[in-house]
C-alpha cells in the first residue's frame, strides 16, 4: 500500500514534468508568440531577412520566384549553378523541397537520382508558386544554396540533411533534439514521418537518448551507425546561433532548426508551434526547464508589441 | 515539486484583470442560464413532467409488385388518429401508381392503382405513430345490458368466421357459466381467462373461424379473437375484431388482431395472445376495425410486403401544447420559430449541434483524438439523424473516400485551389446524389438521406483527407477517419439522447452552460488522455527522471 503510494507520486510527478499540448498553448504559445509576428516564422524568406541583421548564418539565397511569368527567365538564371535546393516558402512538414546535387548537361540530378529538366524544374515551381505545397495560398519559391554537411554529421545522416531542432524560451535553449531523417521519413527530417530523434546534453552536445517511431534505439535503423554519445560539432556555436536569433524575433517561445555546416552552423527556419516529441527524444519532461526561466525578463506580448517589423505595411 | 505556477510574474497584473473577466463571464453564464430555468418552473409553471419525452416509431410500409401488362390494384388499411394514438408525418411515395383514399366512418383505406404494370414496382407509405397505453376497469357489479342502441346491433350479429349461433358455442358459454347469467366483469374475464389460459397459442398466418378454434382447442390471434367475439356475442355483449401492428424496432411482415368489446359506452380491449385483459399497451397500433383482410391486391403480381418500424424519442405532445398556451411566450422557442417556417424538428437540431461540438472538443482536448475538421463530427451526427447512425457512418466513409480519390487524380493535372474545390464540392453533390438513387433503388431508404449531409463540409474533409494522406501517410488518414467516426458515433449518442432533447427544447438557455463548460475547458491544461500514452515511458518510469 505505501509503495503503491509512493509510485503513484511518483507518476504524478514525472506527469507534471511533461509539457502537453493544452498546457503549450496556453501558456507558452499565446502568451509568448503573438499572432502578428507568426509570419516570421512561417515564411521563410521573411526569417532569413529579419535574422540578417543578427549576424545569424544562414543559407544563401540564389533566386527567388513569386510570379509565372519570372519563370521565363529561370533557364539562363539557373544554368549557373549546379547544386541548389528549391523550397517553397511558406511550406510545412518538408513537403516540396527538392535538393539538387549534380548536373550532367542540361540535366540536374536531385539527391535521390531523379533527373530533372529545365521544364520539370519549371513546373516544380510553378506548384509552389501556386500554392501546392502551402494549404492553398498562393507562394514564393526560393532557390536557395545547398549546405555542405559537416562530414562528421554526413556520417551519422547519409540519408538526407539533418538538423538540430532548439526550443529556446526567452532567449535560452530548454530542451534540444538532432533530428536525422531516415529511409522510412523518406529523407526528411521530421519525428513523426518517421525520422530518428536524438536527445542532446545542452550543455555538452552529447547525444544522449534515440527515438525511432515512438521507440528507443541506440543505433541507426538503416546503417547501423551508433547513435548515442557523439558530441555534435560546432555545438558552442549552434547554442550561441540559437539564442542570437531568438534575441532578434519578438517570438518568445521557440523551435528553431540548425544544420551543422562544414565551415559553421546554418540557421533553417524557426518554428512558432514546436512539438512535444522531443521530451521523449530526451527521455526528459520540458517544464522544469521552462519554469526555471520564469523570473527571467522575457518580453511577452503586451511589452513585445512596439517591435514592428519593417514588412508590415 | 510543489505545485506548479506557471504564469510569468511580468504578466500578473493583466493576468489579474484577465481571470477576473473570465471568471465573472462563467458566473453570469451559469447565473443567468439557472435564472431563466428558475423563472420558468417556478414563476411560469412550466410542466417538467410533460418534459420527459415519449416514444415514437416510424412505421414504412414496403409494397412489392410484379406487372406483366395488366392493371394493378392495391389496397390496404390505414391506421387513424384517435384517443389512444397520434398518426402524424404520412407521406406516400408510389411511383406510376394513382393513390387515393377511402375513408368511412371506421377505417381508412388506401388504394394503389396502375395501368398496364410492366415489371417490378414498389409502393411506401410511412407514418410516424405516438400511442399510449390505456388500461379500463370495468366495474364489477354491471349486468349484460339486455338492449343496445342500432348501430350496436351489427356487433352481436354471426359472421363468416364467427359463428354465433352454433351450438357448440352456447354449449360452450354452458360450461363456463354453468349457474347464473354473468356479470359484465364476470363474463369477459372468464372467457378472456379460458381462451388465455386453456388454448395453445399458435403462429399460424392462416385464416382461422371460431369453431375450428373451438374444437382444436389451439389457435393464432386471429382464431382466438373470433372465438372471443362469437361467445360475447353470443352472451349479448357487442365485440368487434381489431386489426393492428404491434410496434417494435425492426423490420416484420406479421400483422395482428384482438378484440374489443362494447362495455358502458366504450370499447375495451383484450389479447388473448399475450394477455392483456381490459389493457391495451402503448405499442399496438390499430389499422382497422372488423374482420377485414389487411392487404387486398390483384392476383398474380408477385405481391410482397413488409413492415419498417424505427423507434425514436419524442418530447411529450402534451408538453409543447402546455408551452405554446403558457403565458409570456417570448420564452418559447417554438412558437417563435414555426411563426417562420422552421419545424421543431430542425430547431431540435439546430440547438443540439452546439452540445455536439462540446463533445467533441472533449475528445479533442481532453481525450485527446484528432478528428476531420472542429465540428464536422457534430454536424454530420446531427445530418446522421434521418439515416441512422450505422448508415450515416457507412455514407460518410464512401463520400469521403471517393471525393479524396478524384482529389488525387485532381492533383495529378495541377489545377488551382480554388476551382480544385469547386470541382471536389460537385463530386460530393454527384456521389450523394448517386448513393440516394442507388439507396431508393435498392431498398436502402436509410442511405437515400445522405443528401442531408453537410456538403461544403464533406468537400473541405475530402481535401483534408487527400492532404493527409499524401503528407503523413494513408495509414494516418486512415488513422484519422477512424477516430473521427468514433467522435461521430460519441456525438450523434449525446445528440440522439432524448433527455437533452426535450431538456434543451424546454431550456434552450442551457446553451450558456455549454458556453461555460468551454470557457472551462478552454483554459483546462491537463494531460490529454493521448498524451499518457505518448508520453508513457516518462510518466512510467521507474527512477525520477533526470
Amino acid at each position: 500500500m505505501k509503495r503503491l503510494l509512493k509510485r503513484l507520486r511518483e507518476i504524478r510527478n514525472n506527469t507534471r514534468r511533461m509539457l502537453t499540448m493544452n498546457q503549450r498553448n496556453l501558456h507558452y504559445i499565446y502568451p509568448y508568440n503573438h499572432r502578428r509576428y507568426f509570419p516570421i516564422a512561417d515564411n521563410k524568406l521573411l526569417t532569413k531577412e529579419v535574422l540578417q541583421d543578427a549576424a545569424v548564418a544562414v543559407p544563401d539565397t540564389l533566386l527567388t520566384y513569386d510570379a509565372f511569368y519570372a519563370l521565363r527567365t529561370l533557364e539562363e538564371e539557373l544554368c549557373a549553378y549546379s547544386d541548389f535546393v528549391i523550397k517553397p516558402a511558406r511550406g510545412s512538414g518538408g513537403g516540396g523541397i527538392v535538393v539538387i546535387t549534380r548536373k550532367t548537361g542540361d540535366t540536374w540530378y536531385s539527391a535521390g537520382g531523379t533527373a530533372y529538366n529545365v521544364d520539370k524544374i519549371k513546373r516544380h515551381i510553378t506548384d509552389i508558386i501556386f500554392g501546392v505545397y502551402s494549404f492553398g495560398l498562393s507562394d514564393v519559391a526560393i532557390i536557395e544554396q545547398r549546405i555542405d554537411q559537416h562530414p562528421f554529421m554526413c556520417e551519422l545522416s547519409p540519408l538526407g540533411l539533418a538538423d538540430v531542432r532548439l526550443i529556446v524560451h526567452k532567449h535560452e535553449p530548454v530542451l534540444c533534439m538532432c533530428r536525422i531523417p531516415t529511409q522510412a521519413s523518406d529523407g526528411k527530417a521530421n519525428l513523426h514521418q518517421g525520422a530518428l530523434g536524438i536527445g542532446i546534453d545542452i550543455d555538452s552536445g552529447l547525444t544522449s537518448h534515440a527515438i525511432f517511431k515512438d521507440k528507443q534505439v541506440t543505433h541507426h535503423p538503416d546503417t547501423g551507425i551508433e547513435l548515442i554519445g557523439n558530441t555534435i560539432p560546432y555545438w558552442d556555436q549552434v547554442i550561441a546561433m540559437s539564442r542570437a536569433a531568438a534575441e532578434h524575433v519578438p517570438l518568445k517561445y521557440l523551435g528553431i532548426d540548425i544544420a551543422i555546416g562544414t565551415e559553421t552552423p546554418l540557421l533553417l527556419e524557426i518554428n512558432v508551434r514546436p512539438g512535444l516529441q522531443i521530451q521523449n527524444a530526451n527521455q526528459i519532461g520540458m517544464r522544469p526547464g521552462l519554469e526555471a526561466l520564469r523570473y527571467q525578463t522575457g518580453q511577452t506580448n503586451s511589452q513585445a508589441n512596439s517591435w514592428k517589423p519593417d514588412h508590415e505595411a | 515539486m510543489n505545485k506548479v505556477d506557471t504564469t510569468p510574474p511580468v504578466q500578473a497584473a493583466s493576468s489579474r484583470t484577465r481571470s477576473y473577466a473570465y471568471f465573472g463571464l462563467m458566473v453570469a453564464l451559469l447565473l443567468s442560464a439557472w435564472g431563466i430555468m428558475f423563472y420558468k418552473l417556478y414563476v411560469l409553471d412550466y410542466p417538467l413532467a410533460g418534459l420527459i419525452p415519449s416514444v415514437s416509431y416510424r412505421v414504412d410500409l414496403n409494397i412489392d409488385t410484379t406487372g406483366h401488362g395488366d392493371d394493378i390494384k392495391v389496397s390496404t388499411y390505414l391506421p387513424k388518429t384517435d384517443h389512444r394514438q397520434f398518426i402524424f408525418s404520412e407521406e406516400n411515395s408510389s411511383g406510376n401508381f394513382n393513390f387515393a383514399i377511402n375513408n368511412d366512418t371506421l377505417n381508412r383505406q388506401a388504394i394503389w392503382t396502375a395501368d398496364n404494370v410492366q415489371g417490378r414496382q414498389s409502393i411506401r407509405y410511412s407514418y410516424s405513430v405516438e400511442s399510449k397505453h390505456v388500461q379500463y376497469s370495468i366495474p364489477d357489479d354491471m349486468p349484460i345490458p339486455k338492449v343496445y342502441s342500432d348501430e350496436l346491433v351489427p356487433y352481436l350479429l354471426a359472421e363468416e368466421g364467427i359463428q354465433v349461433d352454433d351450438s357448440l358455442i352456447a354449449q360452450t358459454l354452458a360450461q363456463l357459466f354453468p349457474d347464473t347469467t354473468p356479470t359484465v366483469l364476470e363474463a369477459v374475464t372468464t372467457i378472456h381467462r379460458h381462451l388465455q389460459d386453456n388454448f395453445e397459442n399458435r403462429n399460424f398466418s392462416g385464416f382461422t373461424d371460431a369453431l375450428t378454434t373451438l374444437k382444436l382447442g389451439e389457435a393464432s390471434c386471429n382464431g382466438k379473437s373470433r372465438l372471443f367475439i362469437a361467445l360475447a356475442r353470443k352472451l349479448n355483449l357487442p365485440a368487434r375484431l381489431v386489426g393492428g401492428l404491434i410496434l417494435k424496432q425492426g423490420s416484420k411482415r406479421t400483422s395482428h388482431q384482438w378484440v374489443e368489446v362494447y362495455i358502458a359506452g366504450h370499447w375495451v380491449p383484450f389479447d388473448t395472445i399475450n394477455d392483456h385483459f381490459a389493457d391495451i399497451p402503448s405499442n399496438y397500433l390499430t389499422l382497422y376495425y372488423g374482420d377485414l383482410v389487411l392487404f387486398k391486391h390483384t392476383t398474380n403480381v408477385n405481391f410482397n410486403y413488409s413492415f419498417t418500424m424505427v423507434k425514436r424519442l419524442v418530447p411529450k405532445r402534451e408538453a409543447l401544447e402546455l408551452l405554446d398556451h403558457s403565458s409570456l411566450n417570448v420564452f418559447n422557442l417554438y412558437t417563435i420559430f414555426e411563426q417562420v417556417g422552421i419545424s421543431q424538428n430542425l430547431l431540435k437540431i439546430i440547438l443540439m449541434i452546439p452540445l455536439g461540438a462540446l463533445v467533441v472538443v472533449i475528445f479533442r482536448n481532453v481525450i485527446g483524438m484528432e478528428t476531420f475538421g472542429t465540428f464536422l463530427p457534430a454536424l454530420i451526427a446531427a445530418a446522421a439523424r434521418e439515416t441512422g447512425l450505422i448508415w450515416g457512418l457507412i455514407g460518410f466513409v464512401l463520400i469521403i473516400l471517393i471525393s479524396a480519390l478524384v482529389r488525387k487524380m485532381l492533383d495529378w493535372l495541377h489545377l488551382l485551389h480554388s476551382p480544385k474545390m469547386a470541382i471536389m464540392l460537385s463530386t460530393v453533390v454527384i456521389v450523394m446524389m448517386t448513393m440516394t438513387v442507388l439507396g431508393v433503388q435498392f431498398q436502402l431508404f436509410e442511405l437515400a438521406h445522405v443528401t442531408l449531409f453537410p456538403i461544403a463540409i464533406l468537400a473541405i474533409t475530402a481535401e483534408r483527407f487527400a492532404i493527409i494522406e499524401t503528407e503523413q501517410g494513408t495509414l494516418k488518414a486512415f488513422r484519422i477517419t477512424f477516430t473521427t467516426l468514433i467522435v461521430i458515433a460519441a456525438c450523434y449518442a449525446v445528440m440522439d439522447s432524448l433527455f437533452l432533447q426535450s431538456m434543451i427544447l424546454a431550456f434552450p438557455e442551457l446553451l450558456l452552460v455549454v458556453i461555460a463548460l468551454n470557457l472551462w475547458l478552454g483554459k483546462w491544461i491537463g494531460m490529454r488522455l493521448s498524451e499518457f500514452i505518448r508520453f508513457r515511458k516518462l510518466i512510467f518510469a521507474k527512477e525520477a527522471q533526470a
